[in-house]
């Protein structure tokens, strides 16, 4: 029974589940939709996300959609099936943790981050809209004082709750981008930000996820 | 009683919080801290919370025993995980992998497309008092898109995922006040399936007993 993944691979969403895949050891088919304008058609609201987004997870007849919800989903499912990764603690105190972090993430750190991502990768490109800098400046200014924080957080751990786990994996995407958008002066002047991102880079996942990104961006 | 919240009882993220442990039946207490201002001290933000904005630190933090947790929604998960099945047969989050996997689904519709809207609304109008036309008719419109999909997502169902569940205890508290001290109840009501899931859920016994605790 094969795991089918609705979404583009440049969308960071959609790679944050493909990272989640890869780290979980599971094979999985890419559906790229037709174009951002179909996630609005009739038939794509009816049978896979009904707020027309991507990405969409098929794991045979079972359909989920958001994607931080499917991987906690993958990793209740699948996790230590094909290899010993766990992104999810079996304990509940440290589970709970990790779900803070997740929490942090998409409360803290997305916001500023996904205006940046639009505004440096996909404005221009699929938008034709030139990027607006006095929004990159907010969005920058708000991401610093979020990883103000992230630095005291990783204070004497390597990852935010101790072990590698969802709560690191979840910013990976993103994080990418904008790191290499111009941007890179956030994480890398602030030693403990800046070890734990060259540790996450350093992920088989993630070294492959980024890779296939990058062909992406060059031939696009 | 390990269990205490730390918070007000008027903030949305505090009642989401009570409102699962009186689900699950669990016994806590409430801890008020001295202000909105002190969630923003050097202590609060090192022991209880580490965020904060212009406004104000971030709350409901909570305390089980020496373990502490922020954020509602990791709260509630952690709660489920810890005391489901405990002191009663409420079922928040199903055993089943892929029930429980749509529960979180529907918990992302929360936050990512239903809160935003309702949130800044509440937060402007009811919080602030600040009466805006322009945000009243933006939100208006955005409100009204999100529940033509939840008009549809509850079609022939009584809760979000078939069963109650955590996804509905998470949309409960901001809807609240709107239907307590906004005129827009309308909004809601206009949709059948929309207004009959609100009656179902904003009548439960536990939310009852949680708009008894709500300090404004």
């Amino acid at each position: 029974m094969t795991i089918r993944l609705i979404g583009y691979s440049a969308s960071y969403p959609t790679l944050r589940v493909i990272i989640c895949l890869k780290e979980l050891g599971l094979p999985y088919e890419l559906e790229p939709p037709a174009s951002y304008q179909s996630l609005k058609d009739e038939d794509f609201i009816a049978n896979k996300h009904p707020f027309g987004k991507m990405p969409v997870l098929f794991d045979g007849d079972f359909r989920i959609t958001e994607s931080r919800a499917i991987c906690r989903y993958l990793a209740s499912k699948y996790q230590g099936k094909h290899n010993d990764i766990i992104l999810i603690p079996k304990d509940v105190h440290k589970a709970g943790l990790v779900d803070q972090f997740i929490s942090y993430e998409l409360s803290y750190y997305d916001p500023p981050l996904s205006k940046l991502v639009y505004q440096e990768k996909f404005a221009k490109k699929f938008f034709n809209k030139d990027p607006d800098p006095e929004i990159i400046k907010q969005a920058h200014e708000e991401l610093a004082k979020v990883l103000d924080v992230y630095e005291k957080l990783l204070e004497g751990k390597e990852y935010l709750n101790g072990e590698y786990s969802l709560a690191d994996l979840v910013l990976c995407p993103g994080t990418n981008y904008v790191y290499g958008a111009g941007h890179s002066d956030l994480w890398d002047n602030r030693p403990n930000v800046k070890n734990w991102w060259s540790r996450l880079c350093n992920r088989d996942a993630n070294k492959k996820s980024f890779e296939e990104i990058k062909s992406f961006w060059e031939n696009n | 009683m390990t269990v205490k919240i730390v918070g007000f009882e008027v903030s949305p993220g505090v009642l989401s919080v009570m409102m699962c442990l009186h689900e699950l039946g669990v016994p806590y207490q409430i801890e008020n801290p001295a202000s909105w201002q002190a969630l923003k001290d050097e202590d609060f933000i090192a022991n209880k919370h580490p965020f904060y904005n212009n406004y104000s630190g971030k709350i409901p933090v909570l305390c089980d025993g020496d373990y502490t947790i922020t954020e509602t929604r990791a709260i509630c998960r952690y709660l489920v995980s810890k005391y489901q099945g405990k002191y009663n047969d409420t079922i928040l989050i199903p055993n089943d992998v892929h029930k429980a996997g749509l529960v979180d689904q529907y918990i992302s519709y929360e936050y990512s497309y239903y809160t935003p809207p309702v949130a800044k609304l509440v937060v402007e109008e009811v919080f602030h008092k600040t009466s805006n036309p322009e945000l009243v008719e933006t939100s208006q419109k955005e409100i009204d898109k999100v529940l033509n999909v939840y008009e549809k997502l509850l079609n022939g169902k009584e809760y979000l995922n078939g069963e109650f569940s955590l996804a509905d205890v998470l949309h409960i508290s901001y809807t609240h006040f709107i239907f307590s001290s906004t005129k827009y109840a309308d909004w809601w009501n206009k949709k059948p399936n929309v207004k009959q899931w609100w009656d179902r859920i904003s009548n439960r016994d536990c939310w009852k007993k949680c708009v008894e605790k709500i300090k404004f």
